[in-house]
């Protein structure tokens, strides 16, 4: 028997989590990271987060008869996340916030503060799995394919892995409520959430307006242009488009027009057809691995976005900068997002792309 | 595991006594005091004889004492009803409040003047417990205001000089409201020896149920109400009266007040061996406010190099309840607002407050100075100790 810390965000997965390691007779110690305030702060701080998902997670650790705190990663959150955020949108492209928790935030803290409540184990409710059958710890996909969250998790530690837990990895999200239906939590049939913790409106927008004013050139009109200069509109602020994007640019075009490129700098967002937003060669950085680095020539497979399927690519340079050639076209691959690198189904590392190009001619693509 | 409560001055539990003097008020003595037949008037004698009580311990005259529910209620009701009782006398409202007041008086403050041009004026608090009389001599001179000074600070347990406020204040056509909700049963607390104007207590800190409070108000004090409804407590607290926690609020406070001077006594030398153990096993530790008066069931302790989030919840854990700076709703450990005002922003100390009850033992605090010497030990070495 261990002394394992289990995140608890007051949703169900996470409630299971805890539960399934209450059953395997741990000494579980349940946590709430509270990483943003919703509501203003009043002349004495009166105001204070009453988050829902603090009073849930707290209602389910008590039921399990296990201690739960509150850890209050605010400044640390809002550093590392919020500020990445909106300098990345500031940038023209598309943050991933909940990789930058992952790999920041969330399990450093748990890893830090465990510790010193004495802990040997930090766990959490991601539908991930950890194979330990090898010399090192590997990081697997989660078996339900349509829950995996290992996209989110390439950047956590490579030393970390051997204290980490993941109860879920094996369950389907049905599994998952019917466990907590079965226990009776609380949070049995609290429903999914997919909104950025930190965005409580929905709309990542008024977050910008916020933080960078409303008229920051990010959040001002500029060019609508095609992949030849020529001016077809305008647009109110290229932070609100993203690399794929489809609506926005009115009617008048023969194909449907997608976003290709936001160029901040002339805050120029740059359209095209479909075809034109394929392409087959990236450039990742802020590269980190959980193995040793594949070496060059190395066929891997790579994801690109959440929920996308992996594709062969080939490591064609791997130091800082990771290169990628993709083996099949792949489109809208945004700058900001992660490129996460899988041996089959263990996560090898990731990083984020920088930029994505088109290298082979134009014939044989279309061949 | 042991089980170590050290929070009593965060809640206290019900005592026996007060329990079974509640009772017969919940079952067959349940009418509404306002009611005309039997019911109403063993009622209305329950609750009369339990203000009787409440103004005797604290040396009122039973017209003086009012019911409300609650310590927070009880701050509102003096610092901001007398404000605006001051307000519909034709004053412009003013307000004056220690630093290291309960955030009850300090918000209470900020809506007196909500509206109006003013903030309210902070008394300063030093760490020996002194306040700056000149800055209240100046404040008063400019005609009357709501002065607002606790008698035990919450946090550190530091006794501040309300008697010579309290004096000063007196006949300068100001009001003086103490918040003595750490006081009572801890020092002693009489207001016929002390000229305050409106004086707080609350059940729950003394052995009484939770929801309870008292607001003394001097004859020929004038207060405006914050609720509004039925003539009940004479129109400052409309709505019917919860007879069984004004009998339960005045059993407490007459059992804190006869048991004072003996539970002061072993409290205080339970608290210091606390602290001399604390600080021989402690490397670096500051009793907060140490040299200052200080009630007996309070410890305020100042621990370098930890995290006091994680402190309060490896030492629960341990099975020691403690708390921190004041809690914020979500639980979470926030920096308090009274330490900062006596040691500054950028104190790098986590608060680790422990007080002291009924049911401590000297056993009880050896254990816990153990418990909190290894806790921290184990804190700063950053690691796992088991």
């Amino acid at each position: 028997m261990s002394r394992v810390l289990v995140a608890m965000s007051g949703g169900v997965d996470s409630s299971v989590a805890a539960a399934l390691l209450v059953e395997e007779g741990h000494d579980v110690i349940g946590v709430t990271m509270k990483t943003f305030c919703y509501t203003g702060t009043g002349d004495h701080g009166k105001t204070c987060c009453g988050l829902d998902g603090i009073a849930d997670a707290r209602r389910v650790a008590v039921g399990l008869g296990i201690p739960h705190y509150v850890f209050d990663v605010e400044a640390d959150f809002t550093r590392d996340v919020i500020d990445d955020f909106v300098a990345e949108y500031a940038r023209g492209r598309t943050p991933n916030p909940c990789v930058r928790c992952n790999s920041f935030t969330k399990f450093q803290d748990l890893l830090r503060r465990g510790r010193a409540l004495g802990c040997d184990a930090i766990a959490s409710g991601h539908y991930v799995r950890m194979d330990r059958s090898g010399p090192e710890p590997a990081l697997l996909r989660g078996l339900d394919r349509r829950k995996d969250q290992s996209y989110f998790l390439w950047g956590l530690p490579r030393d970390m892995l051997p204290l980490l837990h993941f109860p879920l990895g094996s369950l389907t999200k049905a599994e998952v409520r019917e466990r907590a239906r079965a226990l009776s939590l609380a949070t049995a049939e609290k429903p999914e959430s997919q909104e950025i913790c930190f965005v409580p409106t929905g709309d990542y927008r008024d977050l910008l307006r916020t933080r960078l004013g409303s008229t920051h050139p990010a959040l001002e009109p500029g060019p609508v242009v095609d992949r030849t200069g020529s001016i077809l509109g305008e647009h109110p602020g290229y932070a609100g488009f993203t690399v794929g994007q489809r609506k926005g640019f009115g009617g008048g075009f023969s194909e449907p027009m997608f976003v290709l490129e936001i160029q901040p700098d002339t805050r120029t967002v740059v359209v095209g057809t479909r075809e034109e937003l394929f392409s087959d060669a990236l450039e990742v950085r802020e590269v980190s691995w959980l193995t040793d680095p594949p070496p060059e020539g190395t066929t891997v497979r790579v994801q690109l976005r959440y929920r996308a399927a992996d594709v062969p690519a080939v490591v064609t340079g791997c130091g800082e900068t990771l290169d990628l050639r993709l083996q099949e076209e792949v489109a809208a691959v945004t700058p900001g997002q992660s490129a996460v690198v899988f041996a089959d189904e263990r996560v090898l590392g990731g990083g984020r792309i920088m930029d994505a190009r088109r290298n082979a001619p134009r014939s044989v693509l279309q061949s | 595991m042991s089980s170590l409560y050290f929070d009593h001055a965060a809640t206290t539990p019900l005592r026996d006594e007060v329990r079974a003097a509640m009772e017969p008020c919940l079952h067959g003595n349940f009418g509404n005091p306002s009611s005309i037949h039997r019911w109403g008037r063993e009622a209305a004698a329950a609750l009369d004889g339990a203000r009787a009580r409440v103004a005797e311990a604290l040396g009122a005259t039973p017209g003086e004492i009012f019911f409300v529910r609650g310590g927070t209620e009880s701050d509102n009701l003096a610092v901001l009803g007398r404000t605006r009782r001051l307000v519909v006398d034709g004053h412009p409202p003013r307000v004056v409040v220690s630093s290291v007041e309960h955030k009850a008086v300090l918000a209470a403050a900020d809506a007196a003047l909500h509206g109006s041009d003013g903030v309210p004026a902070t008394l300063r608090v030093g760490v020996d417990g002194s306040v700056d009389h000149d800055a209240l001599a100046d404040v008063l001179a400019r005609g009357p205001c709501v002065v607002s000074v606790m008698w035990v600070n919450n946090e550190t347990g530091m006794i501040l000089p309300v008697p010579e406020i309290a004096a000063r204040v007196s006949g300068s056509g100001s009001t003086f409201h103490t918040d003595a909700v750490q006081a009572v049963g801890k020092i002693p607390v009489r207001v016929d020896q002390v000229p305050v104007d409106l004086l707080t207590v609350t059940g729950h800190k003394i052995y009484g149920p939770r929801g309870t409070g008292v607001l003394f108000v001097r004859t020929g004090v004038e207060v405006a109400p914050l609720v509004h409804g039925g003539g009940q407590e004479r129109g400052l607290r409309p709505g019917t009266e919860d007879v069984a926690g004004a009998v339960g609020m005045a059993e407490a406070l007459q059992l804190a007040v006869l048991e004072q001077e003996a539970e002061r006594t072993r409290l205080a030398a339970l608290r210091d061996g606390l602290e001399s153990r604390l600080g021989t096993l402690v490397p670096g530790l500051r009793v907060n406010a140490g040299d200052a008066p200080r009630a007996p069931h309070i410890s305020s302790l100042g621990i370098p190099d930890v995290d006091g989030g994680i402190l309060l919840g490896a030492l629960d854990l341990e099975g020691v309840g403690a708390s921190g700076g004041s809690a914020c709703d979500s639980g979470a450990a926030k920096a308090s607002h009274v330490l900062t005002a006596l040691y500054g922003q950028a104190d790098p100390l986590a608060a680790l407050r422990l007080s002291l009850g009924r049911a401590t033992t000297e056993a009880d605090v050896d254990r816990a100075a153990q418990v909190v010497a290894r806790v921290v030990e184990r804190i700063r070495s950053g690691g796992v100790d088991r």
